[in-house]
């Protein structure tokens, strides 16, 4: 890789983690803010709005996708963590080396089929939340399971050319 | 077919993250029924379908913002000039205040980081045993998992769609129990070392709860609102997440504006792994439901047992296994819409049912060998994982006892709910 590629790349991950973290902050403000205020206009104005609690819902699919890309760049997706604790580190990276790929693969169906009930979304026009277009809501999950299936691949590559070093390095069994 | 799920399994095993597994044997299913695959993001998108689910990343962001603050220091001592005065007392605090943490920070393991750290010197200081310190505060980190607010209740009322008003009062007396038991076994374990931690005094109790002021309204309004039916389970989540980042940010500063961003994101990193799991796990459940899989299932069972009582014990059996293997909230999303059918032909009352599986599942936090309880507690505190297990042992047993009799005496978790 050369330095150029690296440092594209490093950026790529610092705007990534701010764009994440400045969704992930907004979201949660946002959520607060519309359901306390719903509450407020039901106990002292005896109304609502209409729309709140479907807003509501759709901030919690775009907090759950945004949260899910940033449990993968963190490395905190619930998994059954047996081998880690118990193989030594050089023999765990074989099958971590496995997973990441398989990771990488699935986030990358589910994207490919996401994108095209979105594009369907699109297609017909469908709205939410009274006239948002429908794919734009729901446009976040294709997004959110390419960005995963590219973190895997990362995570892929990283452990891969660890584990040709790591072999490289070893000495000759005496 | 079979070949692939097998992969699927081993792939689990060695590791990878869950909603991967479980979004590859939902497509497995839908391919082999011919149905196209764009069903599973149809189902993901079911996220955004359900109700009273922004309860999660709500209560799971104030929970957090609690453990950065200073919030587990005044509990202890509030929790000290309470209970301090019985013999014990220390031993009894610290379960005390940790059910109560856990019950507000949704039982993610930041009770032991949170109050562990305040309760183990302290408790190494009042002469207590090494062993049981250890073994109390890991135990600790899960116990208050059956009250009220805590995540594993909430995400299990929207799986099953059971009330959740009905969960919370469901959850008290078992809760209770656990903590009786727990206090009594500390009472035994010490009963050379009788000392009160301090005796009782009006005026300290007065300056705790000075010190604490602005943190007792949180449980009154939140247990208050959801117990009266005033507020919905969400409503309590958006009025506790505004109203802590207030107090702790703007109003006692123990927080600074600028690590808010960070506390965000790391309370998100566990919503965000629970509900992405969630959403791929309505894939795979319509699948199963659509393939029969409840039904054959229950004819499996119904060869095998005949009685209520015989279908609780397998339950407990499977629940066991099931908890040493798999997290709580991937365990809830993933059985209970295939047990929910099966109990309701053996008459088991569906909050009862929630009762047993989290109490159950909680006792998974502290089994070896993969409890998550276990890991914390050797991480934070230095101690080889063995040495943990070992510690850890004689509270598995009795809470295992309060498991045990949780499942069969179901009065305990219906008495409160109203008819």
């Amino acid at each position: 890789m050369t330095d150029g590629a690296r440092s594209t790349l490093g950026k790529l991950e610092r705007w990534g983690t701010a764009a994440e973290n400045a969704s992930l902050v907004l979201l949660l403000a946002a959520m607060m803010i519309v359901a306390v205020g719903q509450i407020v206009l039901r106990l002292f104005f005896n109304s609502g709005l209409v729309w709140a609690d479907e807003l509501l819902k759709m901030m919690v699919l775009w907090i759950a996708m945004i949260a899910s890309v940033a449990a993968s760049r963190s490395n905190r997706h619930l998994r059954i963590d047996v081998l880690s604790h118990f193989l030594p580190p050089q023999v765990s990276r074989l099958p971590r080396l496995i997973v990441d790929a398989f990771a990488s693969f699935m986030c990358g169906v589910i994207a490919w089929q996401s994108l095209r009930f979105v594009l369907l979304d699109y297609e017909f026009g469908d709205t939410v939340l009274v006239d948002i277009p429908a794919w734009m809501a729901h446009g976040i999950v294709p997004l959110a399971f390419a960005v995963m299936s590219y973190r895997f691949l990362l995570l892929f590559i990283r452990e891969g050319i660890s584990l040709v070093r790591h072999s490289r390095r070893r000495p000759p069994a005496s | 077919m079979i070949a692939l799920s097998i992969l699927l399994l081993v792939l689990a095993v060695f590791g990878a993250p869950l909603f991967t597994v479980i979004a590859g044997s939902a497509m497995l299913g839908y391919h082999k029924e011919g149905v196209d695959l764009m069903a599973v993001a149809v189902e993901i998108l079911g996220i955004a379908g359900m109700p009273f689910l922004s309860a999660i990343p709500l209560f799971t962001f104030a929970g957090y913002l609690l453990s950065e603050s200073n919030a587990p220091k005044r509990l202890v001592r509030l929790t000290g000039a309470l209970l301090g005065w019985m013999p014990g007392g220390l031993a009894l605090v610290s379960l005390a205040a940790c059910a109560f943490f856990t019950a507000f920070t949704g039982a993610s393991g930041v009770t032991i980081i949170a109050l562990g750290a305040i309760l183990y010197p302290a408790l190494q200081q009042d002469g207590y045993p090494e062993n049981f310190n250890l073994g109390l505060v890991t135990t600790s980190g899960s116990l208050g998992l059956l009250f009220a607010p805590s995540l594993p209740l909430i995400l299990y009322g929207v799986v099953a769609e059971v009330s959740i008003d009905d969960l919370f009062r469901a959850g008290v007396l078992p809760g209770l129990l656990m903590l009786l038991m727990l206090s009594g076994w500390s009472f035994w374990v010490n009963r050379g070392n009788r000392r009160p931690l301090k005796s009782f005094s009006l005026r300290e109790v007065g300056a705790a709860l000075r010190e604490s002021m602005w943190e007792l309204p949180l449980p009154v309004v939140v247990l208050g609102g959801i117990y009266s039916g005033f507020f919905a389970v969400s409503e309590a989540a958006a009025v506790t997440a505004l109203y802590v980042l207030i107090v702790e940010v703007f109003i006692l500063r123990e927080i600074r504006l600028a690590q808010l961003p960070t506390v965000m994101r790391e309370s998100m990193l566990l919503v965000g792994g629970i509900l992405i799991i969630l959403g791929v796990s309505l894939a795979s459940t319509n699948y199963m439901i659509d393939a029969g899989v409840p039904q054959k299932l229950l004819a499996i069972v119904a060869e095998l047992v005949t009685s209520q009582t015989t279908f609780l014990l397998l339950l407990l059996v499977f629940l066991l296994i099931l908890g040493a293997i798999l997290d709580i909230f991937s365990a809830i999303v993933l059985v209970v819409p295939l047990i929910l059918p099966i109990a309701a032909q053996y008459g088991v009352n569906e909050a009862h049912l929630g009762i047993v599986f989290l109490a159950a599942m909680q006792l998974g936090y502290l089994t070896p060998p993969v409890g998550l309880n276990l890991f914390i507690a050797s991480y934070r505190f230095d101690y080889p994982i063995m040495r943990v297990y070992a510690a850890t042992f004689p509270f598995l047993v009795i809470l295992t006892l309060s498991v045990i009799i949780i499942t069969f005496w179901s009065g305990l978790s219906l008495w409160l709910i109203p008819d």
